[in-house]
């Protein structure tokens, strides 16, 4: 089992690498490559910004000096300093990543509460009237645009039922309201936003749940469990759920970058302080560190999250870790 | 004791609907199980005797049904039982053995936790009490260091060795009936004997009635004290296993017969 | 094929209906999609605008239709270079192994490292966001998931009889490859693709949307939702109908995908 981790902790050495190689190639896509000045194809660079970002990335240098260069203040994670308002990118970002990350993590918990049941549901009457709808309703969730929805809910919740605020992280008269008051108002304001961002999700991990389920029930050891005498309901729920459930957790691991990609989408819609918003805002005003920052630091993110995964699902599935031992 | 035997199926009919279309599995089989008895259920594969075997405690699939027949178990009808009856008697009166003992063993329990769980579900005793019962049985079925073996997963054990726990956890609540599906039929032929031998001395110690099926005439021979082929659904022989082999009645038992005598293994 | 398979039946009705309109849109509507009128603003559904009017009093429904090409036009070049990518490199990895598939699976590791959304849209930072660089860059950050399929169906094919015969007789690597191992390993990859083309255009409606994806006043799905966002609670139909387009075009090629897996198995 540990010498399973410590491999998957060495393997990510190489792909911290290939991150910021990939991210390092992007800067050479920046208005600092000559050939993109010269035929002013981009007219939103002017020589000043280019001078900029010949010094802070040293464009001027060869290649391989180039990246060194930027590895040396990553590795400090140095990135520099906002165009915008010169405070250092650092900062920028870690005032605002708890937002995100807490309303990602909301976001899974509330497609892992919705969608194991009904997957399951749907697996143990596959085929009834209620697995059908299930699927229907799946395949709608799915195939309906993020920020279509997040319209949507607002027109119909926010305005027309007046349930929830319509954007923004507190009310106005935020400071004048009791504890209890604010945690409300905060709820009330977040409500949305995690649901929408749990909509593409919940409808994903349904099926799979489902299929899962399924494939669970046509293993020899259900007709085990059956032949020993179990009542149905432990054979469903201890038995089959058991190996159902098992895979779910690299599953959530694979969706953190969506969910991460989707609060760029649902942060700016829903006028919340987040990375999602503040990467928005950083290309919309071309504040290139601060772009170059975020990419590098969600790829990590989403790198944490799958070795997390892999490793809790190592953890709880017996069968991998004595392969790998 | 009473003449009654403890099993007796008759004219049992299993139907399969395979999208629309439907298939008769088992056509008409008639047989028995007397108490202390070993018989064996033999035929080809498709023959209809797993899907008999099952039909025994009603575990058929979901697409097969029992469209007619009986079966009387030590005196009721298992198929007037209510779900209830049924749960209280699967483990508990007639256990089952399978032919891959590692599919059939679920791949995130331990061992322990298996035989346990089917013992505190019959005889409502404490966890840990079911625990130190476990390794008892596991000692019954000859595995050395039990501890070891209760605290492993079946992926880390040997074919023989899951199937020795699979017939400790089968024979934890003493059952009346063992049904064996091709118990060895997975297993290397030194440990298929080491296992044979096994059930023959337990059933012998702990006295139950065992269904043997299997398609290998050679061991039906040797274990049985009657015989019953199947063929395409239906029985077409049976009787003592002595009588049997030696004046089949039906032209496929002969063939079967003829076709093992040709390679010398009976 | 056909038979029983009524998500095939479904999905292919609504691509194809959507392929006709699409094809024949001047014909459909006459008036002009980015025609101004100033008399007509912001029109609820009626008889001569069926889905309303715009802020700028444009026909919604021309624009719809003609948003339509742009965004199925993304949808298929965007994965159709995803996939040529996705096959190239995933054979590559496949045939040759060792090294050359550590490499290339190493690389597709790394890009799925990134969320697409953040690496598209750095790009888009970088680069102008027409039409042209926005089905690049989806097509060149989606083509793991064919080259992941690809490779697997080759290491699985490679080691077969009519493979090995094929070697025998002297046939090029590149024959092998073209000619046996990638037709035998397309089915997967078919449906991934159909999925890809799904993605692709929620990426696209999501990035016009956001104002970094197509730019108005050439009408995409995404961009004149941007529209349903100021006139929200004022302009229902602007948010309705484009919306609708999107999910019943998404739902299409899903529909698509989920028959194809069934006729695979």
């Amino acid at each position: 089992m540990s010498t399973y981790i410590i491999r998957r902790l060495l393997g990510i050495i190489p792909l911290l690498f290939g991150i910021t190689v990939v991210s390092f190639f992007i800067i050479r896509l920046a208005p600092g490559k000559p050939v993109a000045v010269e035929q002013s194809l981009n007219p939103r660079v002017s020589p000043e910004l280019r001078l900029r970002l010949e010094k802070q990335f040293g464009l001027d240098k060869p290649l391989h000096v180039q990246y060194l260069i930027w590895m040396k203040q990553i590795v400090r994670l140095d990135f520099g300093r906002s165009y915008i308002d010169s405070r250092p990118v650092m900062e920028k970002i870690a005032e605002r990543i708890p937002l995100t990350l807490g309303l990602n993590l909301a976001a899974l918990v509330l497609i892992f509460l919705i969608a194991v049941p009904l997957g399951v549901r749907s697996a143990i009457k596959a085929d009834s009237a209620f697995d059908h709808s299930v699927t229907f309703l799946s395949f709608l969730f799915f195939a309906a645009p993020t920020f279509w929805l997040a319209l949507l809910f607002m027109q119909f919740f926010s305005i027309q039922l007046g349930w929830f605020p319509i954007s923004g992280l507190t009310s106005l008269d935020f400071e004048y309201f009791s504890a209890w008051g604010k945690a409300g108002d905060s709820i009330r304001h977040l409500f949305l936003p995690v649901f929408v961002a749990a909509i593409g999700g919940f409808a994903g991990l349904t099926r799979y749940m489902r299929s899962n389920m399924i494939e669970a029930l046509r293993q020899p050891y259900i007709a085990t469990a059956r032949a020993k005498g179990l009542p149905e309901s432990a054979v469903l729920y201890s038995h089959a759920l058991r190996n159902a459930l098992l895979p779910v957790v690299t599953i959530l691991g694979l969706s953190i970058p969506g969910l991460l990609g989707g609060s760029v989408i649902f942060e700016s819609i829903f006028a919340l302080p987040g990375i999602g918003r503040l990467f928005y805002e950083a290309v919309m005003t071309r504040d290139y560190p601060l772009i170059m920052a975020e990419v590098v630091i969600t790829a990590v993110l989403t790198m944490l999250g799958n070795l997390i995964a892999d490793i809790s699902y190592a953890c709880v599935d017996p069968r991998i870790s004595y392969k790998e031992r | 004791m009473s003449e009654q035997p403890l099993l007796e199926i008759t004219d049992l009919r299993v139907t399969f609907d395979l999208e629309g279309r439907r298939l008769t599995a088992v056509d008409g089989a008639q047989f028995s199980v007397a108490r202390n008895e070993t018989a064996v259920l033999a035929g080809e594969s498709g023959s209809g005797k797993t899907i008999t075997a099952l039909a025994i405690s009603r575990l058929l699939p979901p697409n097969a049904a029992i469209s007619s027949g009986s079966i009387r178990f030590n005196g009721h009808d298992i198929l007037r039982m209510s779900q209830e009856e049924l749960t209280g008697m699967r483990g508990k009166e007639i256990a089952y053995i399978f032919q891959e003992p590692v599919s059939f063993l679920n791949p995130v329990f331990t061992i322990g936790d298996q035989i346990a769980e089917t013992i505190v579900l019959h005889q409502r005793v404490a966890p840990q009490q079911a625990r130190r019962q476990a390794a008892q049985l596991l000692e019954q079925v000859r595995i050395p260091d039990p501890q070891r073996v209760l605290a492993s997963y079946p992926h880390q054990l040997s074919g023989g060795m899951n199937q020795r726990a699979f017939i400790a956890m089968s024979l934890a609540c003493q059952p009346r009936l063992l049904v064996a599906d091709e118990p060895t039929t997975s297993l290397d032929v030194t440990i298929e004997r080491e296992i044979l031998d096994l059930l023959m001395e337990l059933k012998k110690s702990l006295g139950f009635s065992l269904l043997f099926i299997t398609h290998n005439l050679a061991i039906a021979r040797k274990i049985s004290d009657r015989v019953i082929i199947m063929f395409q659904g239906k029985v077409v022989d049976q009787g003592a296993t002595d009588t049997v082999f030696r004046c089949p009645r039906h032209h496929h038992t002969r063939e079967l017969i003829q076709a093992y005598e040709k390679i010398g293994k009976l | 094929m056909m038979k029983r398979n009524p998500y095939l039946k479904i999905g292919l009705t609504i691509i194809g209906l959507l392929m006709l309109i699409t094809l024949f849109a001047p014909w459909l509507r006459s008036a002009d999609p980015a025609q101004i009128d100033a008399a007509q603003l912001l029109m609820p559904p009626s008889s001569a605008h069926p889905f309303g009017t715009d802020q700028l009093g444009r026909d919604l429904l021309t624009r719809i239709i003609y948003g339509a090409r742009i965004s199925l036009s993304i949808g298929f070049i965007a994965m159709g270079i995803a996939v040529a990518v996705g096959i190239l490199l995933g054979s590559l990895a496949g045939f040759y192994g060792r090294l050359v598939d550590t490499l290339i699976m190493r690389c597709a590791d790394v890009m799925l490292c990134f969320p697409t959304f953040f690496l598209i849209l750095a790009v888009v930072a970088f680069l102008e966001p027409s039409i042209f660089n926005i089905m690049a860059i989806i097509g060149l950050t989606s083509w793991m998931g064919p080259a992941r399929l690809i490779r697997g169906e080759i290491l699985s094919l490679k080691e077969r009889e009519f493979i090995q015969a094929e070697r025998a007789l002297g046939a090029s690597d590149a024959r092998i490859i073209l000619r046996h191992l990638v037709p035998n390993a397309l089915g997967p990859v078919l449906v991934n693709a159909t999925l890809g083309i799904s993605a692709a255009i929620l990426l696209e409606t999501g990035l016009s949307f956001l104002g970094l994806g197509v730019q108005p006043p050439v009408p995409s799905w995404g961009n004149i939702l941007i529209e349903a966002k100021s006139t929200l609670g004022v302009a229902w139909w602007i948010m309705i109908f484009p919306g609708l387009a999107i999910l019943v075009t998404i739902l299409g090629f899903n529909f698509i995908a989920e028959g194809l897996k069934k006729i695979i198995g």
